[in-house]
């Protein structure tokens, strides 16, 4: 995962030099744009970091080498849903308390009730019913 | 004859184990909190900008600020994360719950470590709760001015935050209960909640030092 890593890590030798100069530039004197800057180093080295890190860890993947085959990458990819009615709840539920925001309070406690019934439902959709294990 | 395919792959044979692979849910989960930190460097923004337009007010008013109380409650949030890691490291070696007596700490599972860690958050966001009283009673309130404006929106999203990684503690804590075979897929959950919990600690270790020490 090394052009991962790269392409987000790479962002720390020109985001931390930059705050620097900027810095110095405005004479230490003007904090947002330097904690700003900084935190955009902080941006691309967590993701930099992690993927690094993550690569180190799992090895080389059949994409990272240049003999790879496009079968080598079969199986399985990750846990997906094939489907779900939960997402649509969780978001109805939030649009309701956000229009309880905009319109009336009582709204709100309504929403809320959805959000947390649909929030629920969503996490523990494959810990329980048929999906149990 | 490196780039060349041969033709005798067998293609019943497993082709890549799964292990092989980054976790998605946990690369999507650090690239999201990386847009988290964004969304915490606009508070800054405005921490700095509201700052720089009126410095004498932030002089008076960040000396209503109880600041060894707020060390000590940054203490305890910092804490809570080595409480979460050490059941990261249970659920990692796939052991929900303790294999030994309560106070035996060495055979604690993700389930006691976990709850250890919300004991601890849920104490920061009471602790902070009773602070904001006392500034309330102080004159400092979200409306007063700007600094107050800046203060309780800062660490006011931040306590939003720890609120939601309660939450999600919680979630997790119930996914450990249900499952009768705790495996990868809660463990991968409870890894990536961690994640969320050591990035609202340092956060918060920033924006103790900006508000609370710098001033």
């Amino acid at each position: 995962m090394k052009v991962e890593t790269y392409i987000f890590g790479l962002g720390i030798f020109f985001f931390l030099p930059a705050s620097i100069v900027y810095g110095f530039m405005t004479g230490w004197a003007e904090w947002v744009g330097i904690v700003g800057l900084l935190l955009i180093t902080g941006l691309c080295a967590m993701i930099g970091f992690y993927l690094g890190f993550t690569g180190r860890r799992v090895g080389a993947r059949p994409e990272d080498r240049m003999d790879g085959e496009i079968h080598e990458g079969a199986g399985e990819q990750g846990h997906f849903s094939p489907w779900s009615w939960w997402p649509l709840a969780l978001g109805m539920g939030a649009a309701m308390g956000f229009l309880g925001l905009a319109v009336g309070w009582w709204i709100v406690y309504i929403g809320s009730g959805f959000t947390v019934i649909a929030l629920i439902g969503w996490v523990y959709e494959y810990s329980r019913g048929s999906h149990a294990h | 004859m490196a780039y060349v395919t041969t033709a005798t792959h067998a293609p019943s044979s497993p082709a890549n184990p799964t292990l092989n692979r980054p976790n998605m849910v946990s690369v999507g989960t650090v690239v999201w909190l990386s847009s988290e930190l964004m969304f915490f460097a606009g508070l800054f923004a405005m921490y700095f900008t509201l700052r720089s337009t009126a410095p004498e007010m932030w002089a008076t008013e960040s000396a209503h600020l109880n600041v060894p109380y707020a060390l000590a409650n940054t203490l305890i949030l910092v804490s809570s994360s080595f409480t979460c890691q050490f059941g990261v490291f249970a659920a990692e070696r796939l052991q929900p719950r303790r294999t030994g007596g309560v106070f035996n700490i060495a055979r604690w599972g993700m389930v006691e470590w976990f709850l250890l860690t919300f004991l601890l958050g849920a104490i920061f966001v009471s602790v902070q709760a009773y602070e904001y009283a006392h500034l309330v009673s102080d004159g400092v309130s979200l409306s007063s001015n700007s600094y107050g404006s800046a203060f309780y929106i800062t660490t006011g999203f931040h306590g939003l935050h720890v609120i939601g990684g309660l939450i999600a503690f919680l979630l997790i804590i119930g996914r450990a209960y249900a499952a009768k075979k705790f495996g990868h897929f809660e463990a991968t959950s409870a890894i990536v909640t961690s994640y969320y919990w050591h990035f609202v600690d340092v956060v918060w270790v920033a924006l103790f030092i900006i508000i609370y020490f710098l001033k």
